[in-house]
């Protein structure tokens, strides 16, 4: 099933949710919205399922436009949050009850009920009640609910945010596995990054109700649209630093540090306002250095924080505070002076007045 | 010394609720001399059923019975569909204006005046549609009276519930309608039955209107048979403590029936899950 956004704003009297969307999503994709709380991306995706009005604006379904179809004939399957499953029916009639509302017959019923519930392990729980079950496994029975009636499109709303992080990890990957093998267009949202980056074939990132980025996840990973995008995606987070160029000496300037740029880059940077240019840098392009090098430049160690494969490291450069990523064994007490190298040739400038990143 | 205060609290708390009540019990299988022995005979005194069978069998108590057990119940049962469509509504529909919570307050402002001031225009209002004297003019205004308070009820307890719930259910294919009687309605039972015996429990004793719509002994409800035995020249205290005593034994079966949900109606929405 394609889905195509178009135009579509929702305003709750005067405060606008989404502001004039446009995304185009392929039969068989899997899009993850991403975005902070506020975005706007759950009420795109109730606009969708038929829960909100559209304000302005059209959606269309396999080209047909279906602002006006009521949920219940719009043949999607969504996943909530709180995953609402009905606690007065036992695990089996939760599932069932899609196919009840088509009036398919019991002896039918039971066979597709046992079949998902096989498929997602969850034949045991098929006689309990909703509140008997661990949050992992009613988000199982969630997703068993949506799956059983082959729907034409799956919605899913923040369905692994209640889950501890082992969990959600496991469901994450099954979730992948799932979309695989049934192919069927899977609209997904989250505030998670990672997972956004590991689900998607297409990332759509939202701020403010507005479309940041729509593209790949390593497209969004290596080449974020703006600074908001930037600084969403990826943890820990991009590191930026205010400065200007300056074109005629190929230098970024920022205190009293000047930082040589590559001839392709300041041909870049020549045409723009040099004076105001934000410098954009990954952690893992901040090489931490164990003696003094040609070009290195000095920084002192704000805190380190080891995670076990890796030590995120804080340091403080001049006026600015920059988060390197090194090796798990680095040592180092804070306010101690190391020598760090960057990146430069990875790192992106975006234009301080509209954020976005300067190609 | 506290514990010892509270019990005292308790039982005078309970002397003053039973008394009456036991009062009643006794005078209804004591004979006339008993009833006005004095000192009162508190345990001893020898029973007799002869007020009850004066009063169902000779007099027509068991007609006032019937008539008031079909009001009660076919008045619920109008006041809890009617109340319970208009809360849902109420209670998950924006309509424009703030209408929602206009009509809701305007539904509730017909329960601010006292009853009194709306009888006489009822008793018009029945008497020009002929319906003076039948049960169906009790069944329309025991209804309209308990329908702010099923809406009000009934609204509370739809709030409660989480959207997610009725919204999957619209997802999976149900209509609005099909989302209420099978995903809604079961989750809130211990509402309706709460809401229920109010209902049942305010139509089955009162008076003021049955009194004013109804004269005869065939549309006659309980309370104003049991009123009218204090005639000019005698007051029959043992036919109606008799008429009493079976008055109060349904609600009382019912409401012990109930008690479970009752409670857990009452408070349903205070603590989750």
């Amino acid at each position: 099933m394609s889905v195509v956004f178009k135009n579509i704003s929702k305003r709750f009297g005067d405060t606008t949710v989404v502001d004039d969307l446009s995304l185009e999503i392929n039969d068989g994709e899997f899009v993850v919205l991403l975005g902070p709380s506020g975005c706007g991306k759950t009420t795109t995706l109730r606009m969708l399922a038929g829960l909100e009005n559209v304000t302005s604006g059209d959606i269309l379904i396999n080209g047909e436009r279906i602002n006006d179809v009521p949920t219940q004939h719009r043949d999607l399957a969504m996943v909530f949050q709180s995953y609402a499953l009905y606690p007065h029916m036992t695990i089996a009639e939760n599932i069932g009850y899609p196919l009840r509302i088509r009036k398919m017959s019991p002896n039918d019923r039971n066979e597709r009920i046992n079949k998902v519930a096989s498929m997602l392990e969850i034949e045991p729980l098929l006689k309990r009640k909703p509140r008997e079950l661990s949050g992992g496994e009613r988000q199982r029975v969630a997703l068993a609910r949506a799956i059983v009636r082959e729907p034409r499109a799956y919605l899913m709303d923040e369905p692994l945010s209640n889950l501890d992080a082992r969990l959600r990890v496991q469901m994450r990957g099954e979730l992948k596995r799932l979309q695989h093998q049934l192919s069927t267009t899977t609209i997904y949202v989250t505030h998670d990054q990672a997972e956004a980056m590991t689900l998607a074939h297409r990332v759509a990132v939202m701020s403010k109700g507005k479309l940041q980025q729509f593209d790949t996840p390593l497209n969004i990973y290596n080449y974020p649209a703006n600074r908001f995008v930037a600084e969403f995606v990826g943890s820990p987070s991009m590191n930026f630093i205010d400065g200007k160029v300056d074109i005629e000496s190929r230098a970024f300037l920022t205190g009293d540090l000047s930082l040589h740029l590559s001839e392709a880059q300041t041909e870049r940077l020549a045409g723009q306002a040099s004076e105001r240019i934000t410098l954009g840098i990954r952690p893992e392009h901040i090489c931490i250095l164990p003696a003094r090098q040609n070009g290195a430049i000095g920084a002192t160690v704000y805190v380190t924080e080891l995670m076990g494969n890796e030590s995120v490291v804080f340091l403080s450069l001049g006026k600015s505070r920059l988060i390197a990523r090194a090796a798990a064994d680095f040592r180092s007490e804070p306010e101690q002076n190391v020598w760090v190298t960057l990146a430069l040739e990875k790192a992106h400038f975006f234009d301080r007045s509209t954020g976005n990143r300067i190609k | 010394m506290k514990r010892a205060g509270k019990y005292l609290l308790l039982v005078l708390a309970l002397l003053v609720a039973l008394t009456p009540v036991y009062w009643m019990l006794t005078i209804s299988f004591k004979t006339e001399v008993d009833h006005f022995a004095v000192p009162p005979r508190w345990l001893f005194f020898t029973p007799t059923l002869e007020h009850y069978a004066d009063a169902f069998v000779t007099r027509s108590f068991g007609q006032y019975l019937l008539t008031s057990a079909i009001v009660a119940v076919v008045s619920t049962l109008c006041a809890l569909v009617l109340g319970t469509l208009a809360a849902y509504a109420l209670a998950r529909f924006r309509l424009p204006y703030h209408m929602d919570r206009r009509l809701s307050l305007w539904i509730l402002s017909t329960r601010m005046f006292p009853a009194i001031v709306t009888a006489v225009p009822l008793f018009l209002m029945m008497r020009d549609l002929r319906l003076l004297n039948t049960r169906a003019s009790l069944v329309i205004v025991y209804t309209a009276f308990n329908l702010p308070f099923v809406v009000w009820m009934m609204r509370g307890f739809f709030a409660e519930l989480p959207r997610d719930l009725e919204e999957a259910a619209l997802v999976d294919g149900d209509s609005q309608l099909g989302a209420l009687v099978r995903v809604v309605l079961p989750l809130v039972a211990p509402g309706l039955a709460a809401t229920a015996v109010f209902c049942l429990i305010v139509s089955w004793n009162e008076f003021l209107f049955a009194l004013v719509l109804t004269q005869t002994d065939a549309a006659m409800t309980l309370p104003v048979g049991i009123a009218g035995r204090v005639t000019q020249y005698e007051i029959k205290w043992g036919v109606m403590s008799a008429a009493g005593v079976v008055a109060m034994v349904p609600i009382l079966v019912f409401a012990l029936a109930v008690q479970k949900y009752l409670v857990r109606g009452l408070s349903l929405g205070a603590v989750k899950g």
